[in-house]
């Protein structure tokens, strides 16, 4: 009883806005949020029966070791940086891009419609390809970004709602007309060799990286140097001050928008084209969330999507391989993504604010 | 007129995902805290009712409370994001989904609840009552949850409407900084307000695999989650609203499987595809009526700052 009695004095946190940090503790704040996403996910593959040694094994050595390994993330990277760039030049302008699946579904649309019809002459296809695949990607934002601008229509639920329709207008295609005539399978038939993307001669590398890197210059110059990004990084500041100052917001918007859906046309035919060599029913799947966590970690920055790109790329791979080995499910993959994004969100709090101890 | 009994017996088991989806979510984000969260909060539950029928062999009424236990668990994850940590509500919630989608498959293939059929909650059976031609099988042949879910529109109704709390919880969700100078505490209302709306969104989830498909696969509730955030949109965050709106998806989901019985002949996958689109539509509808009074929070997607406010 005398314990109460006695005045206890507690200290408590006292909660301020930082105004600015230096870089190079933003950056320290940014990689502490990643390793402790990366740290959290360790816990639960050990938790879900992955040794120690075993995850090293898999993540370290099995990847950075081997150049087969190495050419299989770089690979898989190449759509994983154009979903990127997509997530990232629609956040850019303010618009919640969630449908990158279904445009990524309508790019591979476009681009198998193409090849299955053997439209335009042989040495055409593919560019032939590469270009309807973008339009299917347009095609699939063009009416949520039009209701958008015209009625204020929340594109978070019109592009999402556009990917389960996408969805089943391909199982739809697959099981009904563009259904493999040699083995029956749900599938596309397998694209002929000059509709598909050529190798560079290094391992597995194909020319879809050659594409991602073309597109991340491309994106570079358009968001970090040309006019039109400089009005965009206005709009994504301050869309009511930039429409005061006479950018026209509606149309810088809906370029955006246009822009991002024929990236992820464009992945979409990256991985029909370049990975699968056909259409199937499954090759969007995680892309959607993918560019939207890469995009996010990046701050939408063209060269820091790269790098994000290519950690995921590794993630997948490594999933890949424990899904293999030790039948963890590939959803595992998603989990650690979002586990990283968590953490990543969470340091971010540190970066805004300061908390200082008051007596 | 079997068909038209049929379909109308059928209507509410379909609609009840909807209804207590849209429920938790207008509580939540009268709150101002936007829940994009909701198919996440719907895996979890389906996937931890079925765990849980799985478990314990049985017991569908304990399953459906851990079904709500289990989203609960997961939105505080999701309130001390949005709530404490101050990201922003639309990554934060997309997170949650992709964050659950991969905790549900995990866990149900370690567990081995995948793919795994098992009985789950039936129809109550209120003797002569059910036995009423017409009335009989459509009012009196449901299940519990049924007629719990319409006692719970009540006293959401009555709670936000006429309560002290309720008023507060309006407040917080209208103009957070006002509410906070009358002494409210923000914070706690809103993460109470996160809290119940993921323990409905949980049950909503639970209700899909222990009363209706009884088994559990991954990505189960197939897009429920986020019709039931255009719903909302579609109720303008009013209770009753959203409940009729629900009950408009119910019937339209209820006559699916009808249409393919009597030998209607529509490509599958297009009819597959009737929930969305009609959802699409609905938001369209909704926003060329926009002179109907909506109720939607002045706060929503804002986070309250303190240190802020001007």
């Amino acid at each position: 009883m005398a314990d109460i009695a006695k005045p206890r004095r507690f200290g408590r946190i006292n909660l301020e806005i930082r105004d600015d940090m230096p870089m190079w503790q933003q950056s320290l704040a940014f990689l502490a949020g990643v390793a402790a996403g990366l740290a959290v996910s360790v816990l639960i593959l050990i938790a879900s029966g992955v040794g120690p040694g075993a995850l090293i094994n898999e993540f370290v050595v099995f990847i950075f070791t081997s150049p087969k390994n190495i050419s299989a993330v770089l690979v898989q990277a190449g759509p994983l940086i154009i979903v990127g760039l997509s997530a990232g030049i629609a956040f850019k302008a303010r618009f919640w891009n969630i449908g990158i699946e279904g445009q990524v579904i309508f790019g591979a649309i476009g681009a198998t419609l193409v090849a299955i019809n053997n439209i335009g002459p042989e040495f055409l296809r593919l560019p032939m390809m590469a270009l309807f695949a973008a339009l299917g990607g347009m095609l699939w934002i063009i009416l949520p970004a039009l209701l958008k601008l015209r009625l204020q229509i929340n594109e978070i639920i019109t592009t999402l709602l556009m990917n389960y329709i996408a969805f089943n207008f391909l199982l739809h295609l697959l099981y009904g007309p563009w259904q493999d005539p040699v083995s029956s399978f749900p599938h596309s038939q397998q694209f002929e060799s000059f509709e598909r993307l050529a190798p560079l001669g290094w391992q597995s590398l194909n020319m879809s990286l050659l594409i991602a890197a073309i597109l991340v210059v491309f994106c570079f110059w358009f968001m970090v140097k040309s006019r039109f990004g400089f009005q965009l990084n206005f709009v994504h500041s301050n869309a009511r001050m930039a429409k005061a100052l006479g950018v026209r917001v509606a149309v810088l918007t809906l370029a955006a928008a246009l822009l991002s859906g024929a990236l992820s046309g464009l992945a979409g035919f990256a991985i029909s084209a370049g990975i699968e060599s056909r259409m199937t029913q499954s090759f969007f799947i995680g892309y959607g969330f993918s560019g939207i966590l890469i995009a996010f970690l990046a701050r939408n920055n063209p060269l820091g999507i790269v790098a994000v790109a290519i950690l995921v790329a590794t993630l997948m791979i490594a999933g890949q391989s424990l899904q293999v080995f030790y039948q963890i499910p590939f959803a595992m993959v998603q989990l650690i993504q979002a586990i990283i994004v968590i953490c990543v969100a969470a340091s971010e709090f540190f970066i805004r604010h300061r908390m200082r101890w008051v007596d | 007129m079997e068909f038209l009994v049929n379909w109308l017996a059928n209507i509410p088991g379909f609609a009840l995902p909807f209804a207590l989806g849209a429920l938790g979510l207008i509580i939540c984000e009268k709150s101002g805290v936007l829940n994009l969260g909701a198919e996440g909060f719907l895996l979890i539950g389906a996937m931890a009712g079925a765990g849980a029928v799985l478990t314990f062999g049985g017991y569908p009424l304990l399953a459906l409370a851990m079904a709500a236990l289990a989203s609960a668990l997961l939105s505080l994850v999701f309130a001390v994001l949005v709530i404490l940590l101050r990201v922003n509500q639309v990554i934060s919630g997309l997170t949650i989904v992709f964050l659950a989608q991969g905790l549900t498959s995990l866990i149900a293939l370690k567990q081995g609840w995948t793919n795994k059929a098992f009985t789950g909650l039936s129809s109550l059976d209120l003797g002569p009552l059910s036995d009423i031609p017409f009335i009989g099988p459509i009012v009196f042949s449901q299940d519990l949850i049924v007629y719990l879910t319409v006692g719970l529109f009540f006293l959401a109704v009555h709670l936000m409407g006429r309560t002290n709390a309720g008023l507060r919880l309006r407040a917080v969700g209208e103009n957070p900084d006002a509410a906070d100078a009358a002494g409210i505490n923000v914070t706690a209302y809103r993460f109470v307000a996160v809290l119940i709306g993921a323990l409905l969104l949980g049950l909503a989830g639970g209700y899909l695999t222990v009363v209706v498909s009884k088994i559990w696969v991954d990505g189960l509730t197939g897009g429920r989650g986020w019709i039931a955030i255009a719903l909302v949109i579609f109720a303008r965050w009013r209770i009753w609203r959203a409940l009729g709106g629900a009950v408009l998806f119910g019937c339209i989901e209820a006559l699916i499987p009808r249409v393919a019985a009597i030998g209607v002949q529509v490509p599958q996958y297009f009819v597959l595809m009737t929930p969305y689109v009609v959802t699409f539509a609905v938001m369209v509808w909704t926003s060329l009526s926009s002179n109907t009074a909506s109720d939607e929070p002045g706060a929503l997607g804002r986070p309250f700052v303190r240190e802020e406010r001007h």
